[in-house]
């Protein structure tokens, strides 16, 4: 019984997928509808928690989660792809947030390649596994951390949020699909004919000479990658200074698996009302977004391909 | 590379480079899952090349003597397939590429103690703060104007090019927010700190404490005249030593401002990024024992870098490195210190007589000609 809620809560798990196995769960019209519904979720940015009461809704509840994942794999399509897994990762988050027992986020790090030892309040994670799954943001750079004879200092929220990070990462990825059954097709094919049009964005980018620190951000948005605060707001600030208006920057970030529209119209109309300049090459670098030597000093004296080079 | 040899100055080169390579030791752990490149005109011509063990790389080299010979950080499970995508990278080493850039030809070479010092720094770093062992970091000069720095640490092997760029970032000071590491008091954070980094920390905290200190020491007015009274200095001191940086006149921020030229200068300076070595999962990089082209010089492993010089010990030794070769200056060239003495300065046009790996060094340089 206690397997069958930790499959629920971390259907990712091996442990879910035995409980899938020994239960001989076939694939069905209403599990896949199931599983739709969690894609659509996760579009709309919703991660609730299980309802699932009785041992078939939660075997159920598990199967929704592998048919969506086969969905995913037959859609292959990255921008529905993330957007489930930011969905998903907040949702295990949420869980592993009120998790009491030691052991069981630590089976759950186990499951995602993500190990740590807990040391009085806190925790140390090995370096190369904290790079792995740290979110890019200034308070997670290695260089700001406690760092001891190769481990990172981590709160126990810094831990969850790591594994969060981990979940997403490994949802991103979905497995190739090779003539699928029928039945994924064919509920492939309605979920996305179910879709808005407004869900699936596509960029839209004015053709134009960028810097190549600008050119990498809108590589990431194309590739419906996340991005962090700073890197918003620098693109943000950069595409307003080249003339962009604030429904162009809008519709561009609706390719952003974490997007959500009221937080970023806000975030652009504040940007535009405060009129920032966009920052100089230093702080770009210190933020780690710099990718070539221009030197111009700030992105905004790009002139084109003649401007630039390496000396 | 700007430059093409003259055809005797290669040709003699060339032929003096095959008879290093059929003796050289080369030692490449699993040279079968990496790629090669060699080049002649450019430092990499062509690339995808593998080889099966060292015998055949061996045979390869004195057969097709290049240059230049480099080999993949990564390695492969098919490392002579193109395009890259079919290669199946498996990971890749660690690796940094140290060097310093200065004015002129030979501008370089007055700093390589500096690289030398910081590829010390790099060590200890590896060593300290991220936990790897003296074992598997290996140092080897690069040829010419630094040192690589190559890291064999099984749980780095994997790791991508986002990570890659955080190690480097760590390494060069990039992004350090040293005010974060005081803790303002609660009731008074105009005026008190909680808590300091003190000298016996890890990481930037412990390396930012003990720069302060040794400020305190060397230099106490550069922070501020009122340090240069022993026992206020000492009191500071004592202080931080125990993570309590409250005995100084100040107010918190001013005094933390105070210390932000110490903060700067934490970070290694001479890891080049331009070329994304560390970053670059397919990099091709110097084969550690083989020559380089602009020099002569041998990229040699490094057992015990304080000793080690190399102008005198990356230099070829073998039986016929006491004939000598008589060369013409065709620019000026300044004082160098080559084979263990000082050697020059010369005008354009002064003709000279040196044992054969100093002669090669001025002609690959493109500094001097040989003269029949
Ligand atoms: S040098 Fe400046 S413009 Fe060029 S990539 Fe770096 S930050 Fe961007």
């Amino acid at each position: 019984m206690e397997d069958l809620d930790f499959a629920v809560r971390y259907p990712f798990s091996s442990q879910a997928k035995a409980a899938l196995d020994s239960s001989a769960t076939q694939l069905n019209e209403s599990i896949m509808f199931m599983g739709s519904e969690r894609i659509k979720r996760g579009l709309k940015g919703e991660s609730g928690k299980s309802a699932a009461l009785h041992e078939s809704d939660k075997i159920n509840e598990i199967a929704s989660f592998a048919a969506a994942r086969m969905l995913l794999a037959f859609l292959n399509n990255r921008f529905i792809t993330n957007k489930f897994a930011v969905a998903e990762s907040k949702r295990v988050s949420s869980y592993l947030d009120s998790e009491r027992d030691g052991a069981t986020i630590a089976k759950v790090g186990q499951e995602l390649g993500f190990v740590s030892e807990k040391e009085g309040d806190s925790y140390l994670v090995p370096i190369p596994i904290y790079l792995s799954f740290s979110p890019r943001a200034l308070p997670y750079k290695l260089i700001n951390r406690e760092v001891r004879n190769g481990r990172v200092v981590v709160s126990p929220h810094e831990r969850v949020r790591l594994m969060e990070e981990a979940v997403r990462k490994r949802l991103e990825r979905v497995p190739l699909l090779k003539d699928p059954p029928k039945i994924i097709s064919d509920a492939g094919k309605k979920l996305v004919s179910e879709l808005p049009k407004s869900d699936l964005p596509q960029v839209q980018v004015k053709p134009g000479d960028y810097p190549p620190c600008i050119i990498k951000l809108l590589d990431s948005v194309k590739k419906h990658e996340n991005l962090n605060h700073q890197a918003r707001w620098f693109l943000c600030v950069y595409l307003m200074a080249t003339g962009m208006n604030d429904e162009e920057i809008i519709g561009l970030y609706s390719n952003l698996p974490d997007f959500s529209e009221r937080i970023t119209t806000y975030q652009v109309q504040h940007a535009r009302k405060k009129a920032y300049t966009a920052p100089a090459c230093a702080t770009i670098t210190t933020w780690g977004f710099c990718c070539a030597d221009c030197r111009i000093g700030s992105p905004i004296y790009w002139r084109g391909k003649g401007s630039g080079g390496r000396g | 590379m700007g430059f093409q040899l003259p055809v005797a100055g290669s040709e003699v080169a060339l032929a003096w480079f095959r008879r290093y390579y059929e003796n050289a030791e080369f030692d490449i752990p699993s040279i079968e899952q990496r790629e090669f490149g060699i080049g002649n005109r450019k430092k990499i011509d062509s690339r995808h090349l593998n080889f099966s063990g060292t015998a055949e790389f061996r045979s390869y080299l004195v057969s097709n003597t290049p240059l230049f010979v480099s080999f993949s950080t990564g390695y492969y499970r098919y490392p002579g397939a193109t395009p890259m995508q079919k290669k199946a990278w498996m990971g890749a080493d660690l690796v940094f590429d140290l060097d310093i850039h200065a004015e002129g030809k030979y501008g370089a070479y007055a700093l390589l103690g500096k690289v030398k010092a910081d590829a010390i720094r790099l060590m200890d770093m590896l060593k300290d703060d991220f936990g790897i062992s003296g074992k598997d970091i290996h140092v080897n000069f690069s040829g010419n104007r630094g040192y690589h720095i190559h890291v064999r640490d099984r749980s780095y092997l994997g790791i991508g090019s986002d990570e890659r760029k955080e190690i480097v970032d760590y390494i060069m000071g990039i992004g350090l927010d040293y005010r974060a590491f005081f803790e303002p008091d609660a009731k008074r954070p105009n005026d008190r700190m909680e808590r300091g980094p003190r000298p016996d920390e890890c990481g930037y905290r412990g390396r930012f404490s003990r720069a302060v200190i040794a400020e305190l020491v060397n230099n106490p007015k550069s922070i501020s005249r009122v340090f240069a009274k022993d026992d206020t200095r000492k009191r500071l001191i004592d202080g931080i030593k125990a993570g309590n940086w409250n005995s100084q006149p100040f107010k918190v921020n001013d005094f933390i401002s105070r210390l932000a030229p110490i903060a700067a200068k934490l970070g290694l300076s001479s890891v080049n990024t331009d070329a994304g070595v560390t970053q670059d999962l397919s990099k091709l990089i110097r084969v550690p024992e083989s020559l380089h082209g602009d020099t002569g010089l041998i990229a040699k492993k490094v057992s015990d870098i304080d000793k080690f010089d190399p102008f005198r010990d990356a230099m070829i030794k073998l039986p016929g490195a006491r004939e000598s070769l008589k060369v013409k200056f065709v620019e000026d060239v300044p004082e160098l210190p080559l084979g263990g003495e000082l050697v020059g300065p010369f005008k354009k046009d002064e003709q000279k007589e040196f044992e054969k790996p100093i002669a090669l060094f001025y002609v690959l340089k493109g500094s001097a000609e040989i003269k029949e």
